[in-house]
């Protein structure tokens, strides 16, 4: 028979190009075969090949008894192979793991140093915390071994063990810190236990400070980048706890900063600085402006330096740290960083957008948003087709396949490669951007905006540019989650917000909404391709129907709520719409001043007649959400139609006659009770419930004949007086009212008194659609069409009153007599003040300036308004709130858990202060242990009895003998007890007491002594059935000595 | 620490997987595959740093600025040489720059081990791949970075097997490093 070898199968691959499946297939049942065969080598080889094929994803946990066995195979060869194959393929739910231990225990333990590096290598893929407590005695005394390189792998694996294992940093730290301190020690396993150290430096730095005096040693004299960079970031955890080391550490890292060649070294030291609070500590002093001028001035340099992306990308990386704590060192490098947002590298972009998240204010939040808008804008879409041409699994299928080229794989890997294909702008980093736009915009309650018309119109571009959502649209009612987390929800979810809270720009955002909604300029208003932005429909279409009567073409948005296409909308926007459709019929019905003439009649009658043509057939949708509602409106549409056309109608030039009193009173009281103030979130749980409030008695015994008698009346009677007591707000209600005004609103500022603001750090037209401008435009225009000193278009001055020269400006190109141009007198002191703010001159004026008024409203609530609520609020930043609380409480995939080792300390056991909780758990044990002790003292006294009734039955000889052979025993004992019993050693004992064993049987002497010394609470139950034995040694040892 | 060692081809076919935590195959291999989209859409200037993978991304989001370090994996670094990529997941606490130079002493290591190393003797010599590694990195955790040690470790288990003669090889000699000899003079 023809075995493969690794090679064999290497290249039959490779040469089974388009049949790989089947290949592999045939080579995995051949292996299945050989590695059940008893030939060693046959067996190793197969095992081989099964792990080269595992990395194609091919699976071999079949296979792991077979591992197990050429792992134990006396050859080296066959055991690398061995425990390469367990790296590899074992997981969590591996059986023969336990089998697995002793083997391992037996190699850390074999004399040649390259066959204990495999377990030291494995352990850390495989172990789990009980056969951490196994191996960690073999373990421990591998940190003295002769080589280095075994001693630092050794420092290694004990660290991976501590991270299952906690227990096993007691005994190996102190081993470990007396390697570190040890100046001849190799200087390699130095590095590793600095590495060691650095990673549980951030879980416990106080367990690291008595250390530091040898590390800072370390870090002055050390040669070793790795390790110094290492050294770093452990200070920099280090610090906080220990402000005296901060002067100590300055003068070295500076000297590095200044001196180092490895750039690497040179960054980890500012980014230490930084961390480590030191910028902070030596604020004031002239060594600290020495010290933040130099860090951030390497840092600039790292930005602008050419050529170089990485050092771009670290540093941004750097900024992101300082952002909060030091916004000016920030700020002042804004040119630069500002420049990252549109570099080509998405990763530096994504860095950069981080670090502008942070940074933005007042004055420089439009030159941001505006240069994001920019990029959204011109940057060509990426179909997402051409996304997953690149991805491997769109290709034929994975498999460890021949390269189409062979001359590929033999270029030569000395030269560092880089592809040359300009970044796509994929979709999921556009919808980073408009979330960190909308993040940025509505950051504290939209504290840094000072301008909403000009939010609203970066809104609908944002609209315009949002990406095809992964999900089309259902129409069912499988709602959330992934809808929600849709951008344009949260583009909406801003347009909605700023309707509600900012009422000076209200009509601005219904005239957005508005536009949003109408059917006819859906092209124009949504990306062209795909189904993005459409989310944000919902919020339009509640905004339009809310503020309906701010709505400048009513018609057009009624046919435009009323369009078939509406129909096709998701459930929850549909549903949406239709509590739109009446509050809009509302604003457009309800006046009440207008006479009832034959003509309204007729449109309002045409009107409901379309609108319960729409209904009808919803009032059977599958949504429950959309039937209920469209059956409702349904009801009501039709009755305020029976209502118009019972109404007569007055002459249309004649008296005045009132229209039915269903549709100028009772519909729009439906709507138009209370004004709607966002209310904080939480704010609901803090209504006190009144006293003497009951809400077990039925508020009316008789409530059915109550709406039996309701159903009987008449609207035309007395309809007033019933709507008006279920729309009109209760006046005096016990809970609401302290809080029904905002307080804002006392502080109403008129909104003439409003300045436009600069936009002069960003242009428009860059950022925002021709039509957006266009209409802009046309408002400033309107604005300023009295101003004589209006020529600038992008000018910064409120009207003013209409002056002699504006007239004669305005006149246009008429000819001009000089003289009839009336001479004023110029009120200098008044105008010179003017001038300040002159248009002309207002092009240079820095942007910085007080931010305009405008009054936001702020959430409501009761009592102390509580902090923690506010970031979870979902009217101000909600994308992303569901994803992030998922993923704290979510692992991630790659994650070794190392909090275990937060509640170790390392201190030494005696000297360490106990914790109240290690002092229960220590008396709870001895508790225990006493229990165990006293029921082990009466069994052994009743074996005792009963021994003593067998013995007597017994031949002398017989007993003679046996006791010969104990003695004996005892004498071997002598030699190996003294060396180890200090309290901890339990295992050697337990060794001992199996060899006791054989005899010990017949033994039940009474033993009067039973203290015992090695005693200290370790071992639990186990130790109940051993006890007896035990005890009966150590007296046999105290007669001895 | 460092969570994963990657290294793939420039068709995504990976030559080397090693995580150091134990995960699921079919998770391995659909990680190795978004790392491979990623990677293999950046231009030539871009920065060795790649944006989390989705499947690493998810969790993430939750690191704030008041914890410095914590263990979830934030950086995905990598190198391209010739025609396989080299990739490293670490935490925090790794320094994005110093693991540049990991994977380049890695890859000087390996050049010392075969000679002008190519794709084709990983391929056929993966066990000493993985036996270089394991001279770098234990558990994660970076045990060795000096070039001649870690030839030294991996020639000490045994002679370092050639490639296979008929496997031929042509057209080679590319000589020199394009960054600074000095293992850590350059970055």
């Amino acid at each position: 028979m023809f075995e493969k070898s690794l090679y064999d199968l290497i290249r039959g691959l490779r040469n089974h190009k388009g049949t790989e499946k089947e290949y592999i297939a045939e080579s995995i049942r051949e292996c299945r075969k050989e590695i059940r065969s008893n030939d060693m080598d046959l067996k190793s080889t197969a095992l081989m090949k099964l792990t080269y094929l595992e990395m194609f994803g091919y699976d071999m946990s079949w296979a792991s008894f077979n591992v197990l066995e050429v792992m134990s195979s006396p050859k080296y060869r066959h055991k690398r192979t061995g425990y390469l194959a367990a790296v590899q393929s074992f997981r969590r739910d591996t059986e023969v793991l336990m089998l697995a231990e002793n083997q391992l225990k037996k190699d850390i333990s074999s004399p040649t140093p390259t066959v204990i590096s495999l377990p030291l290598n494995a352990i850390p893929h495989v172990i789990n915390p009980s056969m951490a407590n196994s191996v960690l005695s073999d373990l421990l005394p591998r940190l003295t071994h002769s080589h280095a390189s075994i001693r630092k792998k050794t420092v290694v694996t004990l660290y991976r063990l501590a991270l299952v294992y906690p227990e096993t940093l007691r005994p190996a730290w102190p081993k470990i810190k007396e390697r570190l301190q040890d100046e001849h020690e190799d200087p390699s396993v130095t590095a590793a236990i600095v590495n060691v150290i650095c990673e549980l430096g951030w879980r416990r730095p106080q367990d690291f400070l008595p250390l530091a005096p040898r590390l800072f040693d370390l870090l002055v004299e050390g040669n070793n980048n790795w390790m110094a960079i290492k050294l770093i970031k452990l200070f920099a955890t280090l610090t906080p706890l220990e402000p005296r080391l901060i002067k100590k550490l300055l003068p070295p890292l500076t000297r590095i900063i200044k001196e180092t060649s490895a750039m690497s070294l040179l960054y980890e030291c500012i980014n230490g600085i930084i961390q480590g609070g030191i910028l902070e500590a030596v604020e004031g002093t002239s060594d600290g402006e020495e010290i933040a001028r130099l860090c951030v001035g390497k840092l600039r340099g790292m930005m602008i330096i050419e050529g170089d992306a990485n050092l771009k990308y670290v540093a941004l990386l750097a900024f992101e740290r300082i952002v909060r704590s030091h916004p000016h060192l920030v700020s002042q490098q804004q040119d630069v960083i500002l420049n990252c947002i549109d570099d080509p590298d998405i990763s530096i972009r994504m860095r950069a957008l981080d670090l502008v998240v942070g940074m933005v204010n007042t004055d420089n939040l439009t030159a941001i948003v505006g240069r994001l808008m920019r990029q959204l804008r011109t940057a060509p879409t990426v179909s997402s087709t051409e996304n997953t041409a690149n991805d491997r699994s769109g290709q034929t299928g994975l498999g460890p396949y021949g390269e189409p080229d062979d001359s590929d794989a033999e270029e030569s890997l000395r030269q560092e490669k880089r592809s040359d294909q300009p970044p796509p702008l994929p979709d999921d980093y556009r919808v980073t951007v408009i979330r960190r736009v909308l993040e940025m915009c509505s950051r504290d309650t939209y504290a840094n905006i000072t301008d909403f018309e000009w939010y609203i119109d970066v809104l609908v571009q944002l609209v315009r540019v949002s990406p095809a959502t992964k999900t089309a649209s259902d129409t069912d009612e499988d709602l959330d989650i992934e809808d929600v987390d849709d951008v344009s929800h949260g583009i909406g979810r801003q347009l909605q917000n700023v309707a509600v809270r900012v009422k000076s720009v209200r009509p601005e955002a219904v005239e957005a909404a508005q536009s949003l909604v109408l059917v006819d300029r859906r092209d124009q208003m949504f990306p062209s391709s795909g189904n993005g932005g459409l989310g944000v429909l919902e919020y339009a279409g509640w905004i339009v129907g809310e503020y309906a009567n701010y709505l400048t073409n009513p018609d057009a948005t009624m046919t435009s709520l009323l369009h078939p296409t509406s129909t096709q909308l998701p459930s929850k926007t549909l549903a949406i719409y239709l509590q739109a459709v009446p509050k809009v019929f509302a604003s457009m019905a309800g006046s009440e001043q207008v006479s009832w003439t034959p003509e309204r009649k007729t449109l309002m009658t045409l009107l409901m007649a379309r609108i319960v043509h729409f209904l009808e057939p919803l009032s059977t949708h599958p949504s429950l959400e959309v039937q209920e509602r469209a059956v409702e409106m349904l009801e009501l549409m039709r009755l305020a139609s029976e209502a118009a056309s019972g109404t007569v109608t007055g002459d249309a030039y004649g008296d005045f006659t009132d229209p039915p009193l269903l549709l100028t009173q009772a519909i729009p009281a439906l709507f138009s009770g209370a004004e709607l103030n966002p209310v904080a979130a939480g704010a609901q749980h803090k209504v006190p419930i009144p006293d003497g409030l009951d809400l077990d008695t039925p508020i009316n015994p008789n409530l059915n004949t109550l709406l039996a008698e309701a159903e009987q009346e008449g609207f035309e009677s007395d309809e007033d007086d019933v709507y008006a007591a279920y729309s009109e707000p209760p006046a005096s209600h016990p809970s609401t009212a302290p809080h029904h005004t905002p307080a804002a609103d006392r502080l109403d500022v008129p909104l003439k008194e409003k300045e436009p603001t600069s936009y002069q750090n960003a242009t428009e037209d860059e950022y925002l659609d021709p039509d957006i401008l266009a209409r802009r435009k046309a408002e400033r225009r309107e604005r300023y069409k009295d101003d004589p000193f209006y020529i600038d278009p992008e000018a910064q001055q409120t009207s003013r009153p209409l002056t002699p020269l504006g007239s004669i400006v305005r006149a246009g190109n008429e000819e001009v007599d000089i003289d009839a141009i009336p001479i004023m007198d110029l009120d200098l002191h008044h105008t010179s003040s003017r001038s300040a703010s002159d248009p002309h001159v207002g092009r240079t004026r820095s942007p910085r300036k007080a931010p305009k008024r405008v009054e936001i409203m702020g959430d409501e609530t009761l009592g102390p308004s509580d902090t923690g609520d506010s970031s979870a609020r979902e009217d101000i930043v909600a994308p992303r709130r569901a994803s992030a609380a998922a993923g704290k409480s979510k692992k991630s995939l790659l994650q070794v858990d190392s909090s275990q080792l937060g509640a170790l300390s390392l201190e030494d056991d005696g000297s360490g202060p106990m914790t109240q909780l290690d002092i229960e758990r220590k008396e709870a044990e001895e508790a225990e242990m006493k229990r165990a002790l006293m029921e082990v003292e009466r069994l052994r006294l009743e074996m005792q009895r009963a021994s003593e009734r067998v013995e007597a039955r017994r031949e002398v000889v017989v007993r003679k003998k046996k006791k010969k052979v104990r003695k004996a025993e005892i004498d071997g004992e002598e030699v190996v007890v003294p060396v180890g019993d200090e309290g901890g050693e339990g295992r050697e004992k337990g060794v001992k007491k199996k060899k006791k064993k054989k005899n010990a049987d017949a033994e039940g002497k009474a033993e009067e002594r039973d203290k015992d010394g090695g005693e200290d609470g370790q071992e639990g139950v186990v130790k109940k059935k051993k006890k007896k034995r035990r005890q009966v040694v150590l007296d046999d040892e105290g007669g001895a000595e | 620490m460092i969570n994963a060692v990657l290294v793939f081809n420039n068709n995504g076919q990976p030559r080397l997987t090693k995580f150091y935590t134990q995960l699921e195959t079919s998770v391995q291999q659909r990680l190795i595959s978004e790392i491979f989209t990623l990677v293999s859409n950046r231009p030539n200037s871009a920065c060795n740093f790649l944006p989390l993978p989705p499947l690493l991304a998810s969790s993430s989001k939750s690191s704030t600025p008041t914890t410095p370090h914590n263990d979830t994996p934030s950086l995905v670094t990598y190198r391209h040489y010739a025609t396989l990529y080299f990739i490293i997941i670490s935490t925090s606490t790794e320094s994005p720059l110093a693991l540049l130079d990991l994977i380049q002493v890695f890859v000087q290591a390996l050049d010392g081990l075969f000679e002008n190393v190519c794709e084709l003797d990983l391929i056929f010599n993966f066990e000493t791949l993985h036996a270089t590694l394991a001279e770098m990195i234990v558990g994660g955790v970076v045990v060795e970075t000096q070039l001649d040690r870690v030839v030294e470790g991996v020639k000490a288990q045994g002679k370092v097997a050639k490639r296979p003669v008929n496997e031929g090889k042509s057209g080679l000699g590319l000589g020199g490093f394009g960054r600074g000899e000095g293992v850590w003079a350059g970055r």
